[in-house]
C-alpha cells in the first residue's frame, strides 16, 4: 500500500529517537534471539546463582548477623550483599566480594566462585548437589533444625577443597 | 510480487540533513542479505562494546553463544508474512513484520477489539543510539515503521490501534512514542513489557510536526 508520510512529520517524530537505544521490538529483535543460546548454560548457571544466595542467607543467619554487621564484619558492600540475598540471577557479584565471603564463612573460595557463577564449574554434580540443599529450605526469621541440616549440607559442599 | 514505494525523509545525524528514503510494504531479499553482510557483523561490534562496557547482562547474556544460522531461519520467515522496511542510501535500515489478524487489544478501554501486533521490529545496529554507541547514522526509522503500522490499520477503516512487546532497552522509545506500557507479561517467556496504544494516543502520534 501507498503511505503519505510528510517530510515535516518525518523530521519531527524522529527526534523521538534520541538516545533511545536499539527500538527493538518483538522476541525476534532479542539478541540473541529465542533458542539462540548453544547448550543453554544459563538456567543451570541461574539456579546455581539462587544456591549462592542462599547460603550467603543461611551463613549469615546462623552467625546471628544481621546483612549490615556482615557487610562491616567481611568488609563488603552492602548493595552488593542485599542484591546477593535476593537471590537475582542477573546479579553478577564481584570477584573480591565472593573471595571475602568464602574466608570470612571458611569454605573453598574456588568452590564458591564457581556457584557464583564467575568461574566455569570443572566438576557440575557439586553444583547440582548444591542447588539440591539450597531448594530444601524456606525463609523463616531463624534458623531451624532443618536449615541448620541444610546449612551444614551446604558447607560440607563448600568445604571440599579442590586440587590447589 | 510488486513492491509498493512510499518517500519518507531521515535525520542524517552527523550532517543534521534531511535525506530521502523509501518505505517499502515488502521484505525481499535484498534486505536478507543486507542482514546477514551488514547488519550482522556491525551487530557483532556493538554488542562486543556491550559486554566490553558490562552494560546490563539482563538484556546482553554474556554467556550467550550466538547462532546466527537459527536466527537467520526466522528472519527469513518474514518473506511470507506482512512486512515493511526503510532502505536509505541503498541499504536496509529497518526491518518490520506485523501480524494483522491474530491479536487483540489487550487494555481495559478497548480489550478484545482489533489491532495491528508488531511481532517485530528492528533498526540496522549503526542506528542504535546509545551510551556505549558511536553516533547513530540515521534517526527516523522507527517512528516511520510505527506510523506504517497504524496506517494500516487506519486505510481498513479501524482507529489505528497497535500493540507490541518492546525489548527492556527499547521501552524508553515507545514510551515517549505516547504508547501505554502494562509491564513485563508474564505470558511470555523473555517477560518482554507490552506496550498497547489507544485512539486518542494514536492521534497525538499522528499530529506530531503538523504543529497541532
Amino acid at each position: 500500500m501507498k503511505f503519505y508520510i510528510s517530510k515535516e512529520w518525518c523530521l519531527t517524530a524522529a527526534e523521538l529517537e534520541a538516545g533511545a537505544n536499539t527500538l527493538g521490538a518483538g522476541i525476534l529483535a532479542m539478541n540473541p534471539g529465542p533458542g539462540e543460546m548453544a547448550s543453554a548454560p544459563s538456567s543451570e548457571g541461574d539456579e546455581a546463582r539462587i544456591a549462592f544466595g542462599q547460603f550467603v542467607t543461611l551463613a549469615r543467619r546462623q552467625r546471628r548477623l544481621a546483612i549490615e554487621a556482615l557487610a562491616k564484619a567481611a568488609d563488603l558492600d552492602i548493595g552488593e550483599l542485599l542484591a546477593i540475598e535476593q537471590h537475582d540471577p542477573h546479579f553478577a557479584p564481584e570477584p573480591r566480594t565472593v573471595y571475602q565471603l568464602a574466608n570470612f564463612f571458611g569454605v573453598s573460595r574456588a568452590r564458591l566462585m564457581e556457584l557464583a557463577g564467575l568461574t566455569r564449574p570443572k566438576n557440575t554434580a557439586f553444583v547440582e548437589q548444591a542447588i539440591k540443599f539450597a531448594a530444601r529450605s524456606a525463609s523463616v526469621a531463624e534458623l531451624n533444625k532443618e536449615e541448620q541440616a541444610v546449612l551444614e549440607g551446604l558447607i560440607k559442599v563448600l568445604s571440599e577443597q579442590d586440587s590447589r | 510480487m510488486t513492491v509498493t514505494i512510499s518517500p519518507v525523509v531521515l535525520r542524517k545525524v552527523a550532517t543534521n540533513e534531511a535525506i530521502d528514503a523509501e518505505l517499502r510494504d515488502a521484505i525481499e531479499q535484498q534486505q536478507l542479505f543486507d542482514w546477514v553482510l551488514h547488519w550482522q557483523p556491525a551487530l557483532y561490534e556493538r554488542l562486543k562494546a556491550l559486554a566490553a562496557a558490562r552494560v546490563s547482562p539482563d538484556n546482553w547474556p554474556q554467556s550467550a553463544h550466538w547462532n546466527w544460522v537459527a536466527k537467520l531461519n526466522e528472519i527469513k520467515d518474514l518473506l511470507a508474512h506482512q512486512t515493511l522496511c526503510v532502505v536509505c542510501e541503498g541499504m536496509t535500515q529497518g526491518l518490520m513484520r506485523v501480524d494483522t489478524v491474530g491479536k487483540r487489544c489487550r487494555l481495559d478501554s478497548q480489550k478484545g477489539l482489533n489491532l495491528v501486533y508488531i511481532d517485530y521490529l528492528e533498526v540496522a545496529p549503526w542506528n542504535w543510539d546509545g551510551p556505549y554507541f558511536d553516533p547513530p547514522r540515521y534517526r527516523g526509522i522507527g517512528t516511520i515503521l510505527l506510523r506504517a503500522a497504524i496506517e494500516i490499520r487506519l486505510a481498513e477503516g479501524f482507529k489505528g490501534r497497535i500493540g507490541l512487546h518492546s525489548l527492556p532497552q527499547s521501552t524508553t522509545f515507545y514510551e515517549r512514542c505516547g504508547l501505554a506500557n502494562r509491564g513485563p507479561d508474564a505470558a511470555y517467556q523473555s517477560r518482554l513489557p507490552y506496550f498497547e496504544m489507544t485512539p486518542e494516543q494514536v492521534q497525538a502520534f499522528l499530529n506530531r510536526g503538523s504543529g497541532k
